[in-house]
């Protein structure tokens, strides 16, 4: 008997009892099913946080001290420290600027707006990705002639001005010891962000102007708070970072005393991924859980079957069935119905995320991978939980089985 | 055709064990029609297992077709229960919910016969015993006499070395076990061999030789004198 002959026989098997073989299905159809549904999720979910910390920008860093240790004067950093970082890791990063930001606010016909300003200069855009919608962004003229423009969102300008053309009209920012007037320059997408909505917080709006002007306003020396970078693409940022602080450590004579922080969008990245991969392997193994149950369910009514064909299995013995003949009849038999509750729970699962998705606000994302997974698993939950009972029944002493009643 | 030289059956239960053949000798020589009888408890149902390769004798030496049966493994048996030997069983052990094309193409299946071929072979099969217009038909919807003549097309797919009935008649009225043996005899004539068993007189009259079964031993072996010759007519429907 090839094989064909054999998925056959088992389809034919498998009609005549629908219902039973439907329920049997039932538990392989859940377990698939779920387990689609989560890894789908977490998959998605997964891609969700990667595209925000791509709009984030993946290469970002800072280096800042460190507010634990006791701080002296020399550890201070500096202007000339940037430029130093630039003439030694020059090739490593797109973009480094001093770390400056003020929250002012800003008066509209009917309220207050609170902002954030944010010092930047005509690479900024590397370490913050913007949409520029209208106007243009900062640059190095704007910086090194500390002039008073600002690039706002278009929200922002819509709360202020209630329309969005509105380059050219000057803005006074409160910033509690001064008021500064800025021109506005450019206009930029307000960011779309899942994981800030999902934090429910306000978002204050972010006002990018000149980091000179910003420095000048606040009547900054040499002295900075930190320095922002965005390390190019391909660098490894961490073992990067270290080398930086190497050299700050080396200039302010401090070496190996700690007195310099760093953090980088890549390592939270790391550490965000870890707990969502935990989260999704537990969820896993709770819905692999019920794979296995279902599996048991084939096994139970496997051997059922098994018992109520004693006698099919001794005449198929009798006229000539070889061991292997029954073995693979009943295997394929099961392997069927797994395989079938398989492609069921496979749809219904990937059915069940999307909606979730929706649902969720998460991009729902069905990889080829996992259904080929489920797949291979229900087919290999057949295999697992048929051979005890295919192997019983191609045991079966011929003449007990005819005689079988 | 079938050489048996002292076979013997040992059943072992435990401590107790039964001997169910105390080595019996047989022969039987090509297009023979054999009865086997005896009461129940004689052997001959052992001995009818043993013939079919559905159970090894625990002594003594069984050739079929030129085969020392004694000597294969399990799986060899099975190809020889496909290819050299044709079942007739009392209840029919027919598969119930397929049809009576598909039963009988079922040895041929497992002998590896391509598809057409089979179904060829199959209508080929079932006209020779007068169902060629109940192909469709499954076990379910035929009486007992035409389902015994489904069995016994399927024990010829494969042209076997013998036909092996076990009390065909069994569970026929009159009229039908008349036609299963009118069956017979025309197979027979057309050079079928057959072994039968059966514990009715009138039934093993109809054949050409008795041996008769007593006690695990043969105590009879003797030709038909007057052999009951059933005319083919009754055959045809």
């Amino acid at each position: 008997m090839n094989f064909l002959e054999s998925v056959q026989v088992a389809m034919n098997a498998i009609w005549v009892n629908k219902m039973r073989s439907l329920l049997t299905m039932l538990g392989i159809i859940i377990g698939i099913s779920s387990v689609i549904t989560v890894v789908t999720l977490g998959q998605g979910s997964q891609s969700a946080i990667d595209k925000e910390f791509e709009q984030f920008g993946t290469g970002r860093a800072y280096i800042g001290t460190n507010w634990r240790e006791t701080l002296t004067q020399k550890d201070y950093l500096t202007t000339s420290d940037i430029e130093a970082l630039k003439n030694a890791f020059g090739d490593k990063f797109d973009a480094i600027i001093q770390s400056l930001e003020e929250s002012g606010k800003i008066k509209s016909k009917n309220e207050i707006i609170k902002v954030s300003l944010v010092g930047g200069n005509e690479n900024y855009d590397k370490i913050e990705k913007v949409n520029m919608i209208n106007g243009r962004y900062l640059t190095n003229s704007d910086v090194k002639a500390k002039r008073s423009v600002a690039i706002i969102d278009n929200e922002t300008s819509m709360d202020i001005f209630g329309r969005s053309n509105v380059l050219g009209e000057n803005i006074m920012v409160d910033m509690g010891y001064t008021k500064t007037s800025f021109v506005i320059v450019g206009l930029y997408e307000e960011p779309k962000s899942n994981l800030g909505n999902m934090g429910g917080g306000e978002k204050t709006p972010k006002i990018f102007v000149p980091v000179s002007t910003l420095a000048k306003v606040r009547g900054m020396g040499e002295h900075i708070w930190g320095i922002d970078l965005s390390i190019k693409k391909g660098i490894d940022a961490n073992s990067t970072i270290e080398k930086m602080i190497k050299l700050l450590e080396r200039r302010h004579g401090n070496d190996g005393e700690n007195k310099y922080r760093s953090y980088t969008a890549e390592g939270e990245m790391e550490s965000v991924n870890k707990v969502t991969g935990v989260i999704t392997a537990v969820v896993s193994a709770i819905a692999a859980i019920s794979l296995v149950v279902g599996g048991i369910g084939v096994m139970n009514i496997m051997l059922v079957s098994v018992t109520e064909r004693t006698r099919e299995i001794g005449i198929r013995k009798a006229i000539g069935a070889k061991r292997k003949d029954i073995l693979l009849q009943f295997l394929v038999e099961s392997i069927i119905v797994s395989g079938i509750g398989g492609v069921i729970g496979t749809l219904l699962g990937i059915g069940i995320s999307i909606i979730i998705a929706n649902f969720i606000k998460i991009p729902p994302s069905v990889s080829i991978s996992t259904i080929a997974i489920a797949w291979i698993f229900s087919a290999g939950v057949g295999v697992f939980f048929g051979i005890y009972p295919a192997n019983k029944a191609s045991k079966l002493d011929p003449i007990e089985a005819l005689r079988y009643e | 055709m079938i050489k048996i030289e002292n076979l013997k059956k040992i059943y072992k239960n435990g401590s107790i064990s039964v001997e169910a053949l105390k080595g019996a000798t047989i022969e039987v020589k090509p297009k023979e029609f054999v009865s086997i009888m005896g009461p129940s408890g004689s052997g001959k149902s052992t001995m009818m297992n043993i013939l079919g390769c559905l159970d090894k004798p625990s002594e003594g030496k069984y050739e079929l077709g030129g085969e020392k049966i004694e000597e294969l493994s399990d799986g060899e048996l099975a190809v020889i229960r496909n290819k050299k030997i044709g079942f007739v069983f009392q209840s029919f052990n027919l598969l119930p919910r397929i049809s009576t094309l598909k039963n009988v193409e079922l040895p041929m299946i497992y002998a590896g016969v391509p598809p057409k071929e089979r179904h060829k072979r199959a209508i080929e099969a079932l006209e020779r015993v007068g169902l060629g217009d109940r192909i469709d038909h499954k076990s379910n919807e035929l009486s007992g006499g035409q389902r015994q003549r489904v069995a016994i097309a399927r024990s010829l797919v494969n042209n076997p070395d013998i036909i092996l009935a076990d009390e065909p008649t069994g569970n026929l009225d009159t009229k039908s076990g008349d036609e299963i043996m009118a069956i017979f005899q025309q197979l027979n004539n057309e050079g079928a061999t057959i072994v039968m068993v059966t514990h009715e007189p009138e039934i093993a009259a109809h054949t050409k030789r008795i041996i008769t079964f007593r006690d695990g031993e043969v105590v009879e072996d003797k030709l038909v004198e007057n052999q009951i010759i059933l005319g083919v007519s009754t055959v045809k429907e």
